[in-house]
């Protein structure tokens, strides 16, 4: 019986559902980065290890710390009440760069194949179009909810 | 000769055609999906911002401070997940087994949160059928804890997985895979924070209609 349930439930037991493996033992390829500049591509390569392999506990509090930051940011730019028609572009620009820092670092897609990244950044640009058309179409057609 | 069978199918290494593994890309494809299922809804949210007739209005019900702290423990629960993944790969099990469960812990505290916030809501007259505020924030912020807590038994049976020493560092990909996940249910938090909580926190009734609550 439990011969039975690690054939169909674990990783090295092939599973019916299990889609054939990569070996593990194959070491991440180089990461290309999303960025072009040369002066900005080796801050960034810096920032981030180089995009070779994964990075180690440092550099991940490093980031966790930076999330934290921002959130307490984002919490304070909420309760500033001269900002007016900027605080949401402040609000939008700080989740975005925490969305990034996850995305990026926790998620390893900075240090994994660029394949991950144009699928991801492929949806999410579907998303987002999908996201503002919806928001047009009731803006300037004139519909009503 | 079934021995060497199984033997041979165990080190048997697959070639896939891209040189990735298809199950993280198979992952990362779902995760791309995920992001317009939740994107429909963030839209359909703002859409209807602001077009309820009657109360609670967000301003009249939402409390920033609280949700900030449920916002920093799932951020920080990410943080334990990718140490988790590290140590595993380091072949350390007993930090691996504190961290996994670090953020089955954590995960469990947001859902808390959310629990609370959503039995305080109802207490104050904020339910799905009460206007299209309520629908609309209660089917995204629903659906949101509905991940989380796929997410949170996914991670235990991991946990489990790896006391009984059925994860190792050698198909450390199955803990990668639900830690993708895990992030992912993170990222489309740190959006519903701001979107939902931070940008509609001071949106009142329309324009011509007084603030009544029900």
């Amino acid at each position: 019986m439990s011969n039975l349930w690690k054939i169909l439930t674990t990783h090295k037991g092939n599973g019916w559902w299990n889609l054939p493996e990569t070996p593990q033992s194959n070491t991440n390829p180089k990461n290309e980065g999303p960025i072009s500049i040369s002066w900005l591509k080796k801050l960034w390569n810096l920032l981030s290890h180089g995009g070779v392999d994964h990075a180690g506990p440092t550099f991940y509090t490093i980031v966790a710390v930076f999330l934290a930051i921002v959130t307490l940011l984002e919490l304070w730019i909420y309760t500033v009440k001269t900002l007016g028609a900027w605080l949401n572009p402040l609000l939008f620009l700080l989740s975005a760069l925490k969305f990034i820092g996850v995305v990026a670092f926790f998620m390893h897609l900075r240090f994994d194949h660029k394949y991950f990244t144009i699928i991801f950044t492929f949806c999410m640009i579907l998303g987002i179009s999908v996201f503002i058309s919806l928001l047009l179409l009731w803006s300037f057609a004139g519909l009503k909810p | 000769m079934s021995q060497t069978i199984v033997d041979n199918h165990h080190t048997e290494e697959h070639i896939t055609s891209t040189g990735l593994s298809n199950r993280k890309l198979l992952m990362w494809t779902f995760l791309g999906s995920d992001v317009m299922f939740f994107g429909a809804f963030i839209a359909t949210y703002l859409v209807y911002r602001g077009k309820s007739l009657n109360g609670p209005y967000p301003n009249e019900i939402l409390n920033i401070p609280i949700t900030s702290i449920s916002t920093f423990v799932l951020l920080m629960s990410s943080f334990a997940m990718v140490l988790a993944l590290h140590y595993l790969n380091e072949n350390r099990r007993g930090i691996t087994q504190f961290w996994i469960w670090s953020v089955v812990v954590l995960g469990a505290i947001f859902m808390g949160f959310q629990v609370v916030e959503f039995t305080e809501f109802a207490i104050h007259g904020l339910t799905p059928r009460t206007n299209l505020f309520g629908t609309t924030f209660f089917i995204l912020t629903g659906l949101h804890g509905g991940h989380v807590t796929i997410g949170i038994i996914w991670l235990a049976i991991m946990g489990y997985a790896h006391k009984k020493g059925a994860l190792r560092s050698d198909n450390s990909e199955d803990l990668e895979l639900a830690g993708l996940y895990w992030h992912f249910v993170d990222i489309v938090w740190i959006v519903i924070f701001t979107v939902i909580y931070l940008v509609s926190a001071t949106d009142g009734p329309p324009p011509g209609i007084p603030s009544i609550t029900h």
